[in-house]
């Protein structure tokens, strides 16, 4: 079980202050929260290395928490800044490398999931954008096999990945 | 995978971050406008003393135009610094609405000034002639640099996670506050030159902070 609010405040304020054990603590329930809060919104083969860069981040960017305010929204604003850049990256990588890759089935269940609770932030994008990120980014298609499915062309679904992914990073703090 | 405990490599990781673990200074809000504050200070004496302050400031009632030109620079330069400032610390829920109204509100200033040049060759002739416009708008921006650094180096400290956004309002906030500050030396309360050229700092710092900034507030 996660612990609260409350105690994950008060555990990062002692861990600003120096506190190891309180930090170690601190750590391992972040952790939990974020294989969590991330299982509904990356494929499964990514999860491990996103949850250990917000960990780093957590630890880089540790004085900008002010313990007067509650810890959770702040780590999930770093987290979904850490996902969006995850989502960029990977994108750029996989324009690289797999454009004509077939996407598999391995982890279906989990891209289910993950496409569904991905809904919830990418209804902030008109649908054009949405539908070409979830198509490429988490069904793992190609760009043309995004074009076909989507009814678009190549160079919109470019242009729409693009967009899609900037008005996201626009939103990490605004989308509730 | 176990539900109750973190994944080996996850767990490899704690150690060692738990092993790196130093106090550190958190990062109010309010230290973060007390630099701003003191850049903005350092820049008033800096153009108190290399330009000079308009003659008859602290003697006499400043004239309306002037006081309005510049005060609502220094509200929209405290509005996007506080912005600034709280993007450090980042927070889903955070909204940073202030300084969208305050530069709404300073935009009145250039439009009215436009609007009235709107006679045959006003415009060209309020813009041609007034010999002090360009000078205006040059220090007004150069006197900028300071907050800009300033703010820059807090985002840098903290974790924006809207480079793009924080740069923007660092540049409005730095031209706004930097033309303030540059006004205190212009002699010159027309409205056509405090509407155009005391406001072109904002627009220029503002453009300058979007696109120079994000690179260097990713993290």
């Amino acid at each position: 079980m996660i612990a609260d609010e409350k105690t994950l405040s008060r555990l990062m304020a002692a861990s600003q202050r120096g506190d190891k054990r309180a930090y170690a603590t601190l750590l391992e329930e972040a952790s939990r929260w974020l294989t969590r809060y991330f299982r509904r919104k990356i494929a499964p083969e990514h999860l491990d290395d996103l949850v250990q860069e917000v960990l780093v981040s957590l630890h880089r960017k540790r004085a900008s928490y002010d313990p007067a305010r509650p810890f959770l929204p702040w780590l999930a604003a770093i987290a979904r800044y850490r996902w969006v850049d995850h989502l960029r990256s990977a994108y750029r990588r996989q324009e690289q490398a797999l454009e004509h890759e077939d996407p598999g089935e391995e982890g279906g269940q989990e891209a289910v999931l993950a496409r569904m609770s991905l809904d919830r932030l990418l209804e902030n994008l008109p649908i054009g954008q949405a539908e070409v990120i979830e198509l490429v980014r988490i069904e793992g298609h190609s760009i043309a096999e995004a074009a076909a499915l989507s009814g678009q062309s190549e160079s919109l679904v470019k242009v729409n990945i693009h967009r899609g992914l900037k008005k996201l990073s626009a939103l990490i703090e605004k989308a509730e | 995978m176990n539900g109750d405990l973190p994944p080996k490599p996850v767990s490899g990781l704690i150690d060692e971050l738990t092993a790196d673990l130093e106090p550190v200074h958190i990062m109010r809000g309010r230290d973060g406008m007390a630099l701003a504050l003191a850049a903005l200070a350092v820049t008033v004496v800096a153009v108190a003393l290399i330009a000079g302050l308009r003659e008859g400031l602290m003697s006499s009632a400043p004239p309306s135009f002037f006081l309005i030109a510049n005060l609502l620079l220094l509200l929209l330069g405290l509005a996007a610094a506080t912005a600034v400032v709280s993007m450090a610390g980042p927070r889903v829920g955070n909204r940073h609405d202030a300084p969208k109204w305050a530069l709404a509100m300073v935009t009145v200033l250039p439009l009215a000034a436009l609007a009235s040049l709107t006679g045959p060759g006003q415009l060209t002739h309020a813009l041609g002639d007034d010999n002090y416009g360009w000078q205006c708008a040059a220090y007004g921006s150069i006197s900028a640099m300071l907050v800009a650094a300033a703010l820059t180096a807090w985002l840098r400290r903290g974790a924006p996670v809207s480079p793009e956004r924080a740069g923007l309002w660092t540049g409005v906030a730095a031209g706004a506050l930097g033309s303030a500050a540059y006004g205190l030396h212009c002699p010159i309360d027309s409205m056509a030159h405090l509407g155009i050229w005391h406001m072109l700092p904002v627009a220029v710092c503002g453009a300058l902070g979007r696109v120079a900034l994000p690179p260097l507030l990713r993290w």
